[in-house]
């Protein structure tokens, strides 16, 4: 049988069909026939990738148009990438097999800050320069998009242009900008990144200069091209129910992640907890009507053949059709045999009742995330949910047959003292005291509660964007309280490392100084700092030392009248609201949500979703 | 209710699908075309699906077989092109045959025809009829059990040289496989690195013709 030099590499490498493509509903298309060769690249392993709902959306609507053929792009794992390397071999797409480096556009999408020394390691092995300034018009045009998208500045001289916000509608009107670039002979990137620059929600960031002030904060940062807006606003879907949603989804050989259909029930967050910044970037909420859920639900079962499906969003208890949505998705997964699998729901006796019909046999573990030990906490990061509400919900569980219990906990919140980290012990106490002042006979046997702690992070687009991050001592400190103070043995404690969140809260808030750290990073051998067995703290330690920057810098409180790197970027959210926001967190005062009254953060501006209900 | 034996080709995109995961694809292809799939009775029921002789990573072939039951009454055409329909591209079914019992046994498989594509960095070193004249063949063959001395040649049934398609080598082999023994291609290029070792075989890639009764026949 023919063979060539790829099959030499795929013979040795684990799970070979990461890089072989051809699943089903993947896209064909003869490069002839098209003017655009579009790769949309995942920045980690293809089972992480393929369980993104924002990839799906994104090639689905660029395939559908007949001039543009998007393909997808994983970062290769280190057994393949070491063999690649060795012969010669560049990083290539998987539904043509072809070398990226020949393509028309990169499409990156960022969705976590420990992917940036994968973006710049796969450019690297694609053969392209990885600065944007040294890629001439005869390279891809490199664009990125995503929630770290709001604030790439640390990997802002990687990319040609960012589109903020949801890219359903800007996705196409900056490859139909690219194409009339193209067909007028290529000539002078500047002029199409001066064309792009025009389009709301495009952000060029060789359009602005930043200046410093001596102290290292910045002095301004200001466009440098008539093309480019002073402060550059995202995009959203007006009109959510009727966004496009593919009706048919890739279905890969070997398992993924998330390996079903996703169902996205609506975009945006009522609740304004202060710490979240999807909460705040996704608003205004927008839903889709359960009648349009329940088509879409069907068509993707019966085009992807999968016997799972779920619900995808914040907040899912807040969707005002959950009932008629559950009603009509049990209806179709009984007939069809296939299972529903929920997300995390506020408990009470609807949501019980549907777990009781979901889950027949197995009573799977339930997550409750009340966030801060103390109400004090709570309410500082408004979290609108208090001790009754846990304790009365636990009861519930337990009663109906329920053993297997988690907590989710943030260590390091602003304001947060000892008390708040024993507060943590005392309601995980009093959560196992629910189950115990139920009757032997009447609750079912082997408790199991499981406390989870992580780390707080101050990202941008937050209330708590100004605030100090924990060092990395004082972490391991509030773990080891929590250690102490978590008496029983029915209680486990489960804790996240401190060394990632380090690296994530410099990346989350950093800045343009960051980017040759990031290159010296990957220098060193940096990638996949996700993962465990890749993640490296030393080497990142030495290249932040070679580069003479010093990390703990960018983990301290910012002044309110500092200039922050992403000032120049909205995401419809005033700064005047986030200062509110902060000033009320430290008198622990709550915001009510967006459906109990208005808060007035500036997103009505959008002029629909929640903000018009 | 109907059961049907299939006889289906696996191309070079699909071939690096494990057995597992190919499995998990026939069912969603299933489920896409609508069909209604026998379940297995019992506790955690499962769709009644047989595949003889299932194929090693990375290997294409020709006819591959497979036993499946539906709810429905179909005819054998129609099954096969709603397989067609749904199955992704690579994967061919090329015959369905309607079965009320055994008449296809998949237990008759004993043997498998391959043609093997071989990069030799010295291919005047490979003879396969010096080989097949030593009285034993032993290499280490992996079993359940761990690594073992074993004598392959009495699973080589036939071994000849042919032109190669890729590589600078070809083979076609006539292996046993099925219930009672199997030897796969790569045990035999093993053997062949070890008893003519003036070459090494750097790279091979095996393509499987046919499943075989021990009259070198196919079941259909």
């Amino acid at each position: 049988m023919a063979f060539n030099e790829r099959d030499k590499i795929l013979t040795k490498v684990q799970k070979p069909t990461r890089y072989t493509g051809g699943e089903i509903n993947s896209v064909m298309k003869n490069p002839a026939d098209v003017d655009v060769r579009y790769g949309f690249v995942f920045p980690d392993t293809y089972e992480i990738g393929m369980s993104h709902l924002g990839i799906k959306i994104l090639y689905h609507t660029l395939n559908e148009r007949s001039d543009t053929w998007c393909e997808r792009v994983f970062a290769p794992w280190s057994d393949m990438e070491a063999l690649m390397r060795e012969n010669g071999e560049k990083l290539f797409a998987l539904e043509s097999g072809d070398e990226v480096i020949d393509f028309d556009i990169l499409g990156i999408t960022l969705q976590y800050e420990l992917c940036y020394s994968n973006v710049v390691n796969m450019l690297d092995l694609a053969g392209i320069p990885v600065l944007a300034k040294d890629r001439d018009e005869s390279y891809p045009i490199i664009c990125g998009g995503g929630p770290c998208a709001y604030n790439a500045e640390p990997v802002a001289e990687v990319f040609d242009f960012f589109m903020l916000g949801e890219g359903e509608e800007l996705i196409h009107e900056t490859t139909d900008i690219y194409i009339e670039w193209k067909k007028s002979g290529k000539k002078d990137k500047k002029s199409f990144l001066e064309k792009l620059a025009q389009l709301d929600g495009v952000y060029v960031p060789s359009f602005y200069d930043v200046l410093y002030k001596d102290d290292g904060t910045i002095k301004s940062i200001t466009p440098n091209n008539p093309t480019a807006k002073p402060v550059v606003t995202k995009r959203i879907m007006a009109d959510f129910d009727k966004t496009p949603a593919p009706d048919k989804i890739i279905v890969p050989f070997g398992e993924v992640v998330h390996d079903r259909v996703m169902l996205e029930v609506f975009r945006g967050c009522i609740r304004g907890c202060r710490f979240c910044q999807a909460g705040y970037v996704y608003r205004p909420v927008r839903e889709r009507r359960s009648e349009t859920l329940t088509k879409l639900a069907e068509s993707l079962l019966s085009s992807s053949g999968y016997d799972e499906i779920s619900l995808s969003s914040l907040s899912t208890s807040d969707y005002r059709e959950l009932k008629c949505l559950t009603d009509n998705l049990l209806r179709i997964t009984e007939e069809k045999k296939i299972g529903l699998s929920l997300p995390s729901l506020r408990i009470d006796n609807f949501s019980l009742e549907l777990m009781n019909k979901v889950q027949k046999v197995r009573k799977t573990g339930i997550t409750f995330a009340p966030e801060a030990g103390t109400q004090r906490l709570r309410d500082v990061i408004n979290k609108n949910i208090n001790e009754d509400n846990i304790l009365k919900s636990v009861k519930l569980l337990f009663s109906g047959g329920w053993t297997n219990v988690k907590l989710y906990f943030m260590i390091g919140l602003p304001t947060e003292t000892d008390t708040d980290v024993e507060g943590i012990a005392e309601l995980s106490e009093k959560v196992l005291g629910e189950y115990f002042a139920i009757p032997k006979e009447e609750r079912a046997k082997n408790i199991n509660i499981t406390v989870s702690t992580s780390s707080f992070i101050p990202k941008p687009f937050t209330a708590f964007q100004w605030e100090k991050q924990n060092t990395r001592e004082e972490i391991v400190e509030k773990q080891d309280i929590l250690k102490r103070t978590i008496k029983s043995k029915r209680i486990r404690y489960n804790w996240h490392d401190n060394k990632t969140s380090y690296l994530e809260g410099i990346f989350a808030r950093g800045d343009r100084r960051l980017c040759k750290v990031i290159l010296e990073a990957v220098r060193l051998g940096c990638r996949f700092d996700g993962w465990d067995e890749h993640f490296a703290f030393d080497k990142w330690m030495q290249a932040f030392a070679n580069c003479g920057v010093d990390p703990d810098w960018y983990l301290r409180k910012r002044e309110y009248d500092e200039v922050l790197p992403w000032d120049h970027i909205s995401v419809g959210i005033t700064k005047s609201f986030f200062l509110k926001e902060s000033e009320k967190a430290q008198r622990a005062e709550t915001t009510p949500n967006c459906r109990e009254k208005c808060a007035g953060c500036g997103v009505a501006s959008f002029k629909t979703g929640g903000c018009y209900e | 209710m109907s059961k049907f034996v299939i006889k289906y080709s696996r191309g070079d995109r699909v071939k690096y699908i494990s057995h597992l995961d190919f499995v998990r694809m026939f069912h969603r292809a299933v489920r896409r075309s609508g069909l209604d799939f026998m379940f297995s009775q019992g506790f955690n029921p499962h769709p009644i699906m047989t595949v003889a002789v299932p194929l090693s990573v990375g290997v294409t072939a020709d006819g591959e077989y497979m036993n499946v039951g539906f709810e429905t009454t179909l005819n054998e055409n129609e099954l096969m092109s709603i397989l067609n329909g749904v199955l992704p591209s690579g994967f061919d079914v090329k015959t369905v045959k309607k079965t009320e019992g055994k008449e296809y046994d998949f237990n008759l498989i004993e043997r498998a025809e391959y043609i093997l594509d071989i990069e030799c960095d010295n291919p005047n070193s490979i003879d396969v009829d010096s080989l097949m004249s030593n009285t034993e063949i032993s290499v280490l063959k992996k079993t359940k059990s761990g690594e073992k001395e074993t004598d392959i040649k009495p699973l080589i049934h036939s071994l000849e040289r042919i032109e190669p398609e890729s590589g600078n080598i070809g083979i076609r082999a006539i292996l046993a496989a099925g219930n009672m023994a199997t030897l796969k291609p790569e045990t035999l290029v093993d053997a062949i690195n070890k008893y003519q070792p003036d070459g090494k075989i750097t790279f091979f890639a095996a393509h499987r013709k046919a499943l075989l009764t021990k009259d070198n026949k196919e079941l259909l």
